[in-house]
């Protein structure tokens, strides 16, 4: 690896570091105590989360239009990396939810049912991503697929505002918003630490995946030399597309 | 010769889709009475616990609904092979009213299915009156129509996949999951007296959606899967 592809991670964890720093320092809560400080990796995550997809929505849109691989790598490894911050968001907000709501879970809570939904729709496009062998009918269908799953994305959002649960309403913008001024600085820093996360996730996730294509053509075109135009080896990379 | 007009095409093709459904039966001799079947396994599962089984019966009916929309949405009957698709294809159909059609068979389809579960629900779990019973025949109608669309849209992008009847379900179950939540708050704001219009405008809201990415990536999955 090159110096120069070094500085990313580098940058992403000396980030993380001065977020967790941060964290730390911020001001006690007064009603949730030390639990609160879970909100600067909770919020964080579900923000990257939703510009993960968003990416994940314009590489889509983009290879519809220029139909230039590297648009459909960045959809595909924004939205792993997207999976992945929502997982991290469910996963934590459970965790603060226990001792502070009495419960992990909440049926009746839309933020929670929605973010959970959204999950599960883009874990849907990743297995899609898999299930199909040719990059160029996969990006199709992924792309297509990315836009539909969009749809959840403001639903989530504005899942707070549209249903009044358990769920606190939207952080910032919100009518009610009432975040105590020594969160704000310790939340923004937390966020550019994530999202430098995401970026560095990202661009890794893209250089292996157009990686994998090369060595997928590579050996696309060994089997040629191999058994001769008129035979095609079976593969085990998944089910071909017929009928 | 002229070529035939948008509406005329997408016609011909839920009449297509009808003709080959009446044929194999698909869905209304073999998915619905699965659904039936279903609504009887509930109450085997939970016990016979009646004043439960009328206050979960309307939710049961939803969920069943929607889990067996999705095979009507999905059947065999609505699947293209290579050649149906050239065909198709040479004959300058509009995926988009490909789409149209398909999906209009589908709602056909599942509006017949939801009015068989209404009755066999009724009967089985005895749910009582519901007070503005009438927005419900909306509120399935609407159900039926957005899982109509989400079923076609999500059976054009696994068409000629091997992983096709295990990864339909996957994409389709939480995509009309607002669908549902949706119309199982549409029933308890009905019986709570409260107001179902945000619920309202989030199912139109979400067929619509549908409906614009339907017509709108028409045309590229065509692409893909000829």
């Amino acid at each position: 690896m090159t110096r120069s592809r070094l500085v990313l991670p580098v940058l992403a964890l000396v980030a993380l570091g001065v977020g967790f720093a941060a964290a730390v320092g911020a001001p006690r809560e007064a009603t949730q105590g030390e639990f609160a400080r879970i909100m600067f990796v909770h919020v964080p995550s579900a923000w990257l989360a939703f510009l993960a997809f968003g990416v994940t929505l314009l590489g889509g849109v983009m290879w519809l239009i220029r139909k230039n691989m590297l648009w459909d790598r960045i959809a595909a490894s924004s939205a792993e990396v997207g999976v992945f911050f929502t997982g991290l968001a469910l996963i934590t907000g459970m965790i603060w939810g226990y001792p502070v709501w009495g419960t992990f879970w909440d049926w009746g809570d839309a933020r929670m049912m929605s973010t959970a939904v959204m999950f599960f729709v883009y874990t849907g496009y990743l297995a899609l991503r898999r299930s199909v062998p040719d990059p160029e009918t996969r990006a199709r269908r992924s792309a297509v697929l990315g836009i539909i799953a969009f749809v959840q994305v403001p639903l989530v959002y504005f899942s707070v505002t549209i249903v009044r649960t358990l769920h606190q309403g939207l952080t910032f913008t919100g009518p009610d918003s009432s975040i105590d001024e020594g969160f704000v600085g310790p939340l923004l820093i937390n966020l550019a630490a994530f999202t430098l996360v995401y970026v560095a996730f990202t661009t890794y996730r893209t250089r292996l995946l157009k990686i994998e294509d090369d060595l997928e053509a590579e050996e696309a075109i060994a089997d040629l030399e191999l058994a001769g135009l008129g035979i095609t080896e079976p593969r085990l990379g998944g089910a071909a597309v017929d009928g | 010769m002229k070529r035939p007009g948008f509406w005329y095409q997408a016609r011909e093709i839920a009449r297509k889709d009808l003709i080959v459904e009446g044929r194999a039966g698909e869905a209304l001799y073999i998915t619905v009475p699965f659904g039936a079947v279903a609504l009887m396994l509930i109450p085997l599962a939970v016990g016979t616990d009646k004043p439960l089984l009328a206050t979960i019966g309307p939710g049961m009916y939803l969920a069943v609904s929607l889990l067996f929309g999705m095979l009507v949405a999905f059947r065999q009957t609505a699947t293209d092979d290579a050649s149906q698709r050239e065909l198709l294809a040479l004959l300058g159909t509009d995926p988009a009213a490909k789409f149209v059609g398909r999906a209009a068979t589908s709602l056909l389809l599942m509006l017949v299915f939801s009015a068989v579960l209404v009755p066999v629900t009724i009967l089985l779990y005895n749910p009582g009156r519901i007070e503005g019973w009438p927005w419900l025949i909306l509120v399935i109608g609407l159900l039926a129509s957005g899982l109509a669309m989400v079923g076609t849209l999500a059976g054009s992008v696994t068409a000629g996949l091997k992983t096709r009847s295990t990864l339909t379900p996957l994409l389709v179950a939480p995509l009309a999951m607002p669908m549902l939540l949706a119309a199982g708050q549409v029933l308890e704001a009905l019986r709570d007296g409260s107001s179902i219009l945000a619920w309202i405008v989030l199912l139109i809201t979400t067929n619509l959606a549908m409906a614009a990415i339907g017509v709108a990536t028409a045309e590229a999955l065509e692409e893909s899967s000829s």
